[in-house]
């Protein structure tokens, strides 16, 4: 059975070695040049302040490259769109093609039960799936590794390089990799032995898969640990767009970084009075125009007892998140696997 | 004697529709036997489900004695050759043959090599560029190399040329005499069947109209003709299959357990071919009048 498994995978594994291979000769030919600016940068080893204006003028010379900020998002936008390639090319094919070609007569009529047959292409493909995806990744993270330790010196966030917790990074580092690849890989082999035929297989797994990315981190991540909760005074430095107040004197402040809390994920912010409650109108004695576009605005809404709300999940959270998000795609996993083994054997109608 | 097929009360319905109904019949073992009727008899849908291919939604099937696929030593016992013959397009004949020693434990390696020998098949070739009839010899080879007791065909020769067809039959005999092994096999085309089978199932609509060894078939049926006359009024013992009539002169196919002696008749031989289309046509008249009665009750 693995022998077949080798047989009929053996193109789409030479494929996912090419990829692989290319990447790696991307990121190695342009990773030592980074990693050479870095030593130059006087990063490492520098103390205090000047730390942060050494870290400022890395990442403003790599963004001044264009290549390191195209690689940088090719890099990621690989790794989040691995899993989907591997579901809808990988997974929808495996039993629907069989199905569909009525190959499946050939294949389940050798002394192998369906069981097995499907066990050991499962681990193959999915197994396979999981390598190739988190390769990737740590490939991708070993490539990056100066930036992120430009922006620990305290970089400013920018294009280059976000949070931990944006989600670009943390849907391409870490373990999810592994999860996502799992999860889509699976996820083809069920829509396939639904709906019996390869290409709508594809395109529900596609649909399905993209959907739960975007859900995932809207809706479901934010919740794996309940917020936590500061309210701080206002400091324009932290808003971004600054505020808005323009006219009809409404107010929103939206935060970007949270002080004293490095890397935290900002899940809400906005503005709110001295008795806790969210206010969105500014008040009358900052309306005026000269007030509210000089760089005293926060002073006066300070005045007036306005201080800002921020929930948000402490970047010490990171690796709990990760864990847990790779569990719960590992899971989902495994469940349309069972689920494929239950109809393999019962109802193939 | 033991069943290669039995089956009890089986059905299979999609969604509205039942491909096959009711169906309960025994299929000796250790017999090349034929399984005809007309197109949506249900014969496919009966080997499907035989081979383990599709479930079904009523009733109980055993093939050898064993649930289909049950485990790998039932698997084993089996082989299945689908209609159409599948193979792997993009495999080579010689995949195909590791495919069936890796996936099979009696997988006899001598005996595929010498069919892919004899059929002159090219090993180097991908499955996919075969033609009809090679195709068929490659997926029986496969079905047959790995030493079943049973081996089912699902229409076999449907698609293949004259040809095509008279060969894969020749060597479907030679190779059920070498191996010992009982056979399964469906067609609508009853002049194949004739030449290798000796045992015939006759299936329309899902019911058996008649089952025997082909011997036993010929010798007792009979094409009987002499004046014309009602064929209500023949002796007992003897049942009208079919029956045509001129103004002067009655036709008849019977059947009879004796020997039909009447000098106003003359008695000749009938093949295997006029028998299973006078049952086939007898039953097809059968559903016509039922189908009338339903469909203007008075």
């Amino acid at each position: 059975m693995i022998w077949l498994t080798g047989r009929q995978f053996r193109v789409q594994a030479l494929t996912a070695a090419g990829v692989l291979a290319a990447f790696a000769i991307l990121l190695a030919l342009t990773g030592p040049h980074m990693a050479s600016l870095y030593a130059a940068s006087g990063l490492i080893g520098c103390h205090g302040g000047s730390c942060q204006n050494l870290a400022g003028s890395f990442e403003a010379e790599l963004q001044s490259t264009a290549i390191y900020p195209a690689l940088y998002l090719i890099g990621v936008v690989s790794i989040l769109l691995a899993p989907a390639v591997i579901g809808l090319f990988w997974g929808a094919p495996l039993i629907a093609r069989e199905l569909e070609t009525g190959t499946d007569a050939l294949a389940w009529n050798q002394s192998v039960t369906r069981t097995r047959w499907l066990a050991v292409k499962l681990a193959v493909g999915g197994l396979t799936a999981m390598a190739v995806t988190e390769g990737l990744s740590l490939m991708q993270a070993w490539w990056a590794a100066p930036l992120g330790r430009a922006v620990t010196h305290g970089a400013p966030a920018g294009a280059l390089y976000q949070g931990r917790f944006t989600q670009l990074i943390f849907a391409s580092h870490g373990i999810t990799p592994l999860g996502y690849a799992a999860f889509a890989f699976a996820l083809g082999v069920t829509a396939g032995a639904l709906i019996r035929r390869t290409l709508p297989a594809m395109a529900v797994t596609l649909a399905i898969f993209a959907a739960l990315q975007i859900a995932m981190p809207l809706w479901i991540r934010p919740h794996f640990a309940p917020a936590d909760r500061a309210v701080i005074a206002v400091d324009l430095g932290n808003f971004a767009g600054g505020p808005t107040g323009a006219g009809g004197g409404s107010l929103t402040l939206v935060a970007t970084s949270l002080p004293g809390q490095f890397g935290a994920w900002i899940l809400s912010s906005g503005p709110v009075n001295a008795a806790g409650q969210p206010v969105s109108t500014t008040p009358a004695a900052c309306t005026a125009p000269s007030i509210e576009n000089s760089p005293d605005f926060d002073g006066c809404l300070t005045s007036q007892g306005i201080r800002e709300a921020i929930s948000y999940q402490p970047a010490s959270r990171y690796w709990p998140f990760q864990w847990t998000e790779t569990a719960i795609y590992l899971a989902l996993a495994l469940a349309l696997a069972g689920y494929c083994f239950r109809r393999l054997n019962r109802r193939l109608s | 004697m033991n069943a290669a097929i039995a089956t009890e009360g089986l059905g299979k319905r999609y969604r509205r529709l039942w491909a096959l109904a009711d169906c309960t019949l025994a299929i000796p073992a250790g017999h090349v036997v034929g399984l005809v009727g007309p197109n949506g008899a249900g014969k496919t849908t009966l080997l499907r489900i035989a081979a383990g291919m599709l479930t079904p939604t009523t009733g109980a099937i055993q093939v050898l004695g064993g649930r289909p696929v049950a485990g790998p030593e039932q698997l084993a016992r089996v082989g299945f050759l689908a209609q159409d013959a599948p193979v792997y397009a993009r495999l080579t004949v010689a995949d195909h043959l590791k495919l069936g020693a890796h996936l099979n434990p009696a997988w006899d390696a001598g005996l595929a090599r010498r069919r892919i020998g004899r059929l002159d098949l090219d090993l180097d070739q991908k499955a996919g560029t075969l033609s009809g009839g090679q195709r068929s010899q490659l997926a029986l080879t496969l079905a047959v190399a790995k030493r079943p007791e049973l081996l089912i065909l699902d229409e076999p020769v449907a698609s293949l040329d004259p040809l095509a067809r008279r060969e894969f039959l020749q060597d479907l005999m030679e190779t059920v005499a070498e191996q010992q092994v009982s056979v399964v096999m469906s067609s609508h085309l009853v002049g194949d069947l004739e030449r290798v089978c000796d045992y015939l199932v006759v299936l329309v609509a899902s019911r058996v109209q008649i089952a025997g060894p082909v011997e036993d078939l010929l010798a007792t049926h009979h094409l009987v003709s002499g004046p014309r006359r009602d064929p209500r009024s023949l002796p007992g013992g003897i049942t009208v299959i079919s029956a045509s009539h001129t103004d002067v002169q009655s036709t008849l196919l019977v059947r009879t357990s004796g020997p039909v002696f009447d000098p106003a008749w003359t008695v000749s031989e009938v093949g295997v071919e006029d028998i299973v289309l006078a049952y086939m046509s007898q039953a097809a008249g059968r559903r016509r009048r039922d189908h009338q009665l339903e469909e203007v009750p008075k």
